[in-house]
């Protein structure tokens, strides 16, 4: 598996993000998929990763986080405790805000 | 900069004289304080005793000097000077709830409230009575009304609501005025008639202000947003998501410029670009003393990593000039066309006036268009 691959499953799975919807079903197999993909990188790739976000992928990318942060794995909280410290660099205690008001 | 200690109570509210010799504030209790400046001084000259519950918004009509404020007894008074004494006089707002924000119109002959019973109260004298009678805009507001501002043409009124919406209304009152000529925001303007309303934010609307000339309305959010209407755009909505905590005051400085502070006590600049439509983050600002960088001692070093697991030799206090949120923002000389002051309040109960001048020479990158 090469680096590239890891970082286009993360732009799909942040573009296929299933906006207003009310299906729950949708949103955990969306929450699901997008976990694993933010498994999947190595720590050093996150920045890199986070950078290519623009301003509404950041606020998104966080409110992925927190939602994986609710129903903690085997390794997630580790890993998604990287993504969060990137992703709070860029998008600012403001995208936190956005995550509790959404 | 100059910053002035009134309290160790946050500010609830404040509002300056003409001549800016003077500022009323409610000291986070039930009761206004009227403060005069003694050359670098501050004196309490009165003690505005009247109202039965916490007094959240104050008025200070400049040319008829008169007062008006409201709390969360549910009334409104307004205040005038009868040689040294503020005589009060009972406005029936007719709501239910708490009222939370007050404003004078541009004429001063009209004030509006907002409130929790969920509608604005609009007040205006009926001289045959000689009292203050009020009309009420209910729809289609869901939910407590936390800011009011007026169009300079004295009947449009911006609202900003918990049910996180800004909107514009008509407060068109017959009694006391003509009909208003045609505006870019409508041209049939009825009273309570909703010329404009956002689509919804994600946060309660804290603060909401309209531009000098009236054609755009720019307002904050709890989710850290800052969003701006403009009518000549077909009401297009250009909005920003900071990277702040949420802001609670806003105001234009000039026709492009607007300052907003918040819950991180210091006020910002943002600018309005219209040929593109966009809001941009302009700047902190806020001049920190730059405190002595001393080293930590191995004992510090070791504190820090037990109690908070962090080797940053970062500052735990605040090096902002207020050192609490900042509440309210009120412009004091030149306008909203083109501020050269303004001042602000806050939850520390410290009120801050900033000259824009220095701002602008002290914080080089600062462009305010």
């Amino acid at each position: 598996r090469c680096r590239g691959d890891a970082l286009r499953a993360f732009h799909a799975a942040l573009r296929s993000h299933p906006v207003n919807s009310k299906n729950p079903a949708m949103k955990e197999q969306a929450q699901g998929t997008m976990l694993k993909v933010l498994t999947s990188f190595k720590s050093s790739e996150i920045e890199q990763a986070v950078n290519s976000l623009d301003r509404n992928g950041v606020d998104l990318l966080m409110k992925y986080i927190y939602k994986g942060f609710e129903k903690p794995s085997e390794n997630s909280s580790a890993i998604l405790l990287q993504w969060h410290e990137k992703a709070l660099a860029v998008g600012g205690l403001g995208s936190i805000v956005r995550v509790l008001t959404a | 900069m100059a910053y002035h200690s009134f309290l160790l109570e946050p500010i609830s509210c404040h509002a300056w004289n003409k001549d800016r010799t003077q500022i009323a504030l409610c000291p986070n209790n039930h009761e206004v304080h009227i403060y005069r400046k003694d050359g670098a001084k501050w004196s309490k000259v009165h003690e505005l005793k009247e109202h039965n519950g916490q007094v959240t918004g104050i008025d200070w009509a400049p040319e008829s000097n008169r007062l008006v404020t409201c709390g969360t007894d549910r009334n409104a008074y307004v205040w005038t000077l009868k040689g040294n004494v503020w005589k009060p006089t009972l406005v029936i707002l007719r709501i239910n709830r708490a009222a939370r924000c007050v404003k004078w119109s541009p004429k001063e002959n009209k004030f509006a409230v907002g409130s929790g019973s969920r509608l604005i109260s609009i007040c205006y004298f009926e001289q045959e009575n000689d009292w203050w009678v009020c009309k009420h805009i209910k729809k289609p507001i869901r939910s407590t009304v936390l800011s009011l501002d007026w169009h300079p043409n004295n009947v449009l009124l911006a609202a900003g609501s918990c049910d996180f919406k800004c909107r514009i209304f008509s407060a068109y009152i017959k009694e006391v005025e003509e009909r208003p000529s045609p505006t870019p925001w409508g041209s049939k303007m009825p009273f309570g008639e909703l010329m404009f309303e956002s689509s919804s934010s994600c946060g309660w609307v804290h603060s909401i202000c309209f531009s000098a000339s009236g054609a755009r309305v720019a307002w904050v959010s709890h989710d850290s947003t800052l969003c701006l209407a403009d009518a000549n755009k077909k009401m297009a909505v250009a909005s920003l998501c900071t990277e702040t905590l949420p802001l609670l005051a806003v105001t234009f400085i000039t026709e492009n410029s607007l300052v907003a502070a918040g819950h991180d006590c210091y006020p910002m600049l943002f600018t309005y670009e219209e040929s593109q439509g966009t809001l941009t983050f302009g700047g902190k600002l806020d001049v920190p003393k730059q405190s002595s960088q001393r080293g930590l001692t191995a004992r510090e070093r070791f504190q820090n990593l037990d109690k908070k697991a962090s080797s940053d030799t970062a500052n735990a206090t605040l090096d902002t000039l207020h050192k609490n949120s900042i509440r309210r923002i009120s412009v004091l000389t030149g306008g909203k066309a083109n501020c050269s002051q303004f001042c602000t309040t806050g939850m520390d109960g410290g009120m801050s006036i900033w000259d824009v001048k220095s701002l602008e020479s002290a914080l080089k990158d600062l462009k305010i268009k």
